[in-house]
């Protein structure tokens, strides 16, 4: 229909159309967005804006509600909620996107060597994916912090376990599904290289949903990050974390709610931002919602 | 007489259908070519016509070398397909080209129509990097599009247009043959013209073999010198297009001729019943179920692709005498 | 333009109260701003069959589909009239419309795999019309259903009846859905490209199959074609549409033997027949729905177009027996 309108079009506005465009119309996206730079300017700026040394304990001050010298109050140990609440943030954004890259990377690796390969080593692949599947995430993630024991490096590690199941078995679908293509097939027949058609025709074409998956999976990271840590078996204390801090809160809830409360209401704003974006960028690249471009 | 570019000897391509659950794993042959021989020359402009599942297109495949033959051989020049190097492998990818029946499922939807026109190019080094855009602006311009959908993706083209751009990739390799799946299938009468003309337009000059797949005889008639008509896995008649259109020798062809419409005859099944599963082909011709000029011996006999005359091969024990 | 009736031949040699089984007058459709049909004037006598003719977006699909009441306000916005048998289709209800769609009118997709459903038997799928508007008990249903499938020639009926649309061919399952549509004996038949994804030996069956079947019942029939050679071996009238207007309409032999629209000359020369020499294809493209030209809408790819071409639109003229939309016939 809009053929020759379309034909005037000044080049290099096709991806600003067919991506950027129907991203910046979500709104909810957008607020999503807002809401997670805010975060990130918060941890990367977290030793300037910081009051106090997150770690400094101060016995004398324990157990405080808000006030002008701790703006989110202290805790058991007095420590400074509010610096606390930012040094939080670094890490849980740190450990939330360092293990989905991992997992990602192991995972779409897998995927890959499965769907284009097959045969027997897709067979071996798949039933090793199926068993870490096998587990919930959580479950996982807690088995191999047990074998690891703890740290916060361990947690990337867990928890990029726990990911690559899931990333593998969708790339591998995908993969599946693109090799079939009759493009992939006129590559071979004008005779391009595997290797760049796997550079080439497969992995762009598989890419954009393993993206819209990592976006989503970095607040289901950061989620069971907290929970590690709540259980026990994540970050060592005294480090700044939302999951921690939500535990050690715990025994004080009657009487010092602020100190759960305040890394418990930063943590669900932050998951509801990333799903919120999440969504937004499932939409903008699926071309079925994109019936107007 | 002039080498011919591709011949196929007895060419046969059956597939396993294994048989499901535990007591049928008795497994049994589908046979989608049987026995096709077939000389191509140099500047030939053949058509390979028949009915869905007559084995056109399995055929196109083995010619492609995108499947290997079960028997007999196919051979590009004097090379057995199946034997290329890595380095004739390539050259056969240069000097053929293919034109899918799907041609936006063809090329990559991620890609600019500007980089799929490259591709080929670039691939097989045939200008420099600089000299590139003006190349492909050119080919776009061969197949009678605006340079202004160099920076499309083909999901933004319509019927007509990704046709052009498919016949306008084959031709970026400077091909020596192109082969075509039903490449105006499904397109308005209008755009559908266009096209054709211009198929024919590129290979009057440029000279190009053409092999082109076709349900439809008016479209194998317009566009190539040569027909031949296919049953079953099997070439039942062959020979110049005048000739067999003023008068089929084949029941079968005469049958196609008569159920395609026309403005100046009244409509006619000319054939009852449809195409036959060839899992189980029976004894005889595999046509006699469906002629009507079927008589005893056709069921006991199977006839083989015998020259009718100077330049008609057909394959029936019964030819049919005189003009249509 | 209520003179398509009058101008009709075979309407002249009727009675003259003899009302037309469908007539269509002044009717338009629009899709918010987009005028998708424009003016169209048709009519077609008990017993006729009719063709309408043109390229993707000419907008003979939507006529047809608009005629079944499939396409109504709000979803798009309907002017003129649309007489079924006298009654006016444009203001019946969807109640109503369901008592006629199946019943008084059959209908014939282009793809029956798709128009099917895989979870039931086609045994199934033919007698459910036979429920629904004849109220046939369950063993008569099974019993017509059984002579439907022999009636539009498949083998074995019976053995059939109990199969699923997939178990069939692509032929088998259009006679399959030729069974459905002729179940309750309609009077007007619609079917919808129905041979253009079958083989041209599949689709003269096809096609001579839906003839006997309609000639039997004496009903009239409506197909919606692009293959203009097909449409002069089974329509009696052809209208060919271009950009939502019908450009010429009248007896097929005429229309297609000398056709007086430059449009209807242009698509005639676009035709691939056994033998042809040279193809001439129309220039251009249809316009798009949002910039349509604003006199005739065929003007700027006419051979023939003048000034007033794009500055008027042509008002259907009667030309030798037939409605002919041009400032120049000649």
């Amino acid at each position: 229909m809009s053929d020759a309108l379309n034909i005037t079009a000044p080049p290099g506005s096709q991806w600003k159309r067919r991506f950027l465009q129907p991203l910046l119309r979500q709104r909810s996206a957008m607020v999503g967005l807002a809401i997670i730079a805010v975060y990130i300017f918060a941890a990367v700026f977290a030793p300037w804006l910081a009051t106090h040394d997150p770690a400094a304990q101060d016995l004398m001050a324990s157990l405080q509600g808000p006030s002008a010298a701790h703006w989110l109050g202290t805790d058991s140990y007095g420590q400074d909620l509010y610096s606390r609440l930012l040094y939080g943030a670094q890490l849980a954004l740190i450990i939330g996107f360092a293990s989905v890259a991992l997992g990602l990377v192991v995972g779409v690796a897998i995927g890959l060597a499965a769907g284009l390969m097959g045969g027997r080593t897709e067979w071996v692949l798949m039933r090793i994916v199926d068993g870490l599947l096998a587990f919930p995430e959580l479950i996982l993630a807690m088995a191999f912090m047990a074998v690891l024991g703890l740290g916060t490096e361990n947690v990337v590690y867990a928890l990029a376990l726990s990911f690559v199941g899931p990333f593998a078995r969708m790339t591998r679908g995908d993969v599946l599904q693109v090799k079939n293509q009759p493009y992939i097939e006129a590559a071979r027949l004008m005779g391009v290289s595997t290797a760049a058609i796997i550079w080439r025709h497969v992995l762009p074409n598989v890419v954009s949903p393993i993206l819209v998956q990592a976006g989503m999976r970095v607040s289901i990271a950061i989620l069971l990050e907290s929970g590690l840590s709540f259980l026990g078996i994540g970050v060592v204390p005294p480090t700044p974390d939302w999951g921690l801090m939500i535990a050690e809160g715990r025994a004080f809830i009657t009487m010092a709610p602020w100190i759960s409360g305040v890394p418990g209401v930063a943590l669900a704003i932050l998951l509801v931002a990333l799903n919120l974006l999440g969504d937004g960028l499932r939409d903008a690249f699926d071309p079925t919602t994109q019936k107007d471009a | 007489m002039q080498e011919p570019i591709f011949s196929l000897l007895d060419v046969e391509r059956t597939y396993e259908l294994r048989g499901r659950g535990w007591f049928h794993r008795a497994s049994r042959q589908l046979k989608a070519l049987d026995g096709v021989r077939l000389d191509l020359q140099r500047g030939d402009t053949l058509a390979l016509v028949g009915e869905s599942g007559s084995g056109k297109s399995t055929l196109i495949r083995l010619m492609l070398g995108l499947e290997p033959a079960s028997d007999g051989r196919v051979l590009y020049g004097q090379r057995d397909l199946a034997q290329l190097d890595a380095e004739e492998r390539k050259r056969f990818a240069r000097e053929v080209a293919f034109i899918y029946q799907n041609a936006r499922g063809s090329m990559n939807p991620r890609m600019r129509i500007e980089d799929i026109l490259a591709e080929p190019i670039r691939l097989h080094r045939l200008c420099a990097e600089t000299a590139l855009p003006g190349r492909v602006a050119a080919l776009l311009d061969r197949v009678g599009l605006p340079a202004g959908l160099l920076q499309r993706f083909p999901g933004e083209l319509s019927g007509g247009q990704i046709r052009r751009v498919a016949i306008a990739r084959a031709l970026a390799a400077e091909p020596q043959v192109i082969m075509a799946d039903e490449s105006v299938a499904g397109l308005d009468v209008s755009v559908q013209a266009q096209v054709l003309n211009l198929l024919r337009d590129l290979c009057r000059e440029s000279g190009i073999t053409l092999v082109f797949i076709t349900h439809d005889l008016g479209v194998a008639s317009y566009l190539c010198e040569k027909i031949a008509v296919l049953y079953l896995g099997r070439i039942v008649e062959q020979g110049p297009t005048e000739a067999i259109l003023n008068a089929p020798r084949h029941p079968y062809t005469r049958a196609l001729l008569q159920a395609f419409p026309r403005f100046d005859a009244p409509l006619k099944a000319s054939l009852s019943g449809e195409i036959p599963s060839p899992v189980d082909l029976p004894k005889g011709c595999r046509f006699a179920g469906r002629c009507s000029e079927a008589q005893a011996a056709c069921r006991e006999t199977d006839p083989a692709l015998t020259m009718f005359d100077a330049d008609r091969q057909v394959a029936c024990l019964f030819p049919v005498a005189g003009a249509r | 333009m209520d003179c398509a009736v009058a101008m009709n031949p075979q309407a002249a040699d009727m009675p003259a109260n003899q009302e037309p089984l469908l007539d269509v007058r002044d009717f338009s459709l629009r899709r918010g701003q987009a005028v998708v049909l424009d003016g169209v004037n048709l009519a077609l006598q008990p017993g006729e069959t009719l063709g309408l003719i043109g390229e993707s977006g000419a907008g003979k699909s939507t006529l047809a589909l608009a005629l079944i009441g499939l396409l109504r306000a709000p979803e798009v916005q309907l002017e003129g009239s649309l007489r079924f048998r006298g009654s006016e289709l444009t203001r019946l209800r969807e109640t109503d419309y369901r008592r006629l769609r199946g019943n008084k009118i059959g209908l014939i997709f282009q793809d029956a795999t798709a128009a099917l459903n895989p979870c039931f038997t086609v045994g199934e799928q033919i007698a459910e019309p036979l429920k629904r508007h004849l109220g046939l008990s369950k063993w008569d249903r099974r019993e017509r259903a059984a002579e439907l499938m022999h009636s539009v020639g498949i083998p074995e009926p019976r053995l059939r009846l109990d199969a699923y649309p997939h178990e069939l061919s692509g032929g088998m399952q259009q006679r399959v859905m030729i069974a459905i549509a002729l179940a309750c004996n309609p009077e007007l038949l619609l079917a919808d490209e129905p041979t253009s994804a079958l083989d041209v030996t599949i689709q003269a069956q096809i096609m001579e199959l839906i003839l006997d079947q309609v000639r039997a019942l004496n009903s009239s029939a409506v197909f919606v074609l692009h293959d203009l050679a097909l449409g002069a071996q089974v329509c009696d009238r052809i209208a060919v549409m271009y950009a939502g207007q019908i450009v010429e309409e009248g007896p097929s032999e005429r229309v297609l033997a000398a056709p007086l629209h430059p449009y209807t000359r242009g698509l005639k020369s676009c035709v691939v027949e056994l033998g042809s020499r040279k193809l001439e294809p129309i220039p251009g493209q249809v316009p798009p729905l949002n910039a349509m030209p604003a006199g005739c809408r065929f003007a700027p790819r006419c051979p023939k177009a003048k000034a007033i071409c794009s500055a008027q639109r042509p008002v259907a003229e009667i030309r030798d027996g037939r409605q002919v939309a041009c400032w120049f016939i000649d």
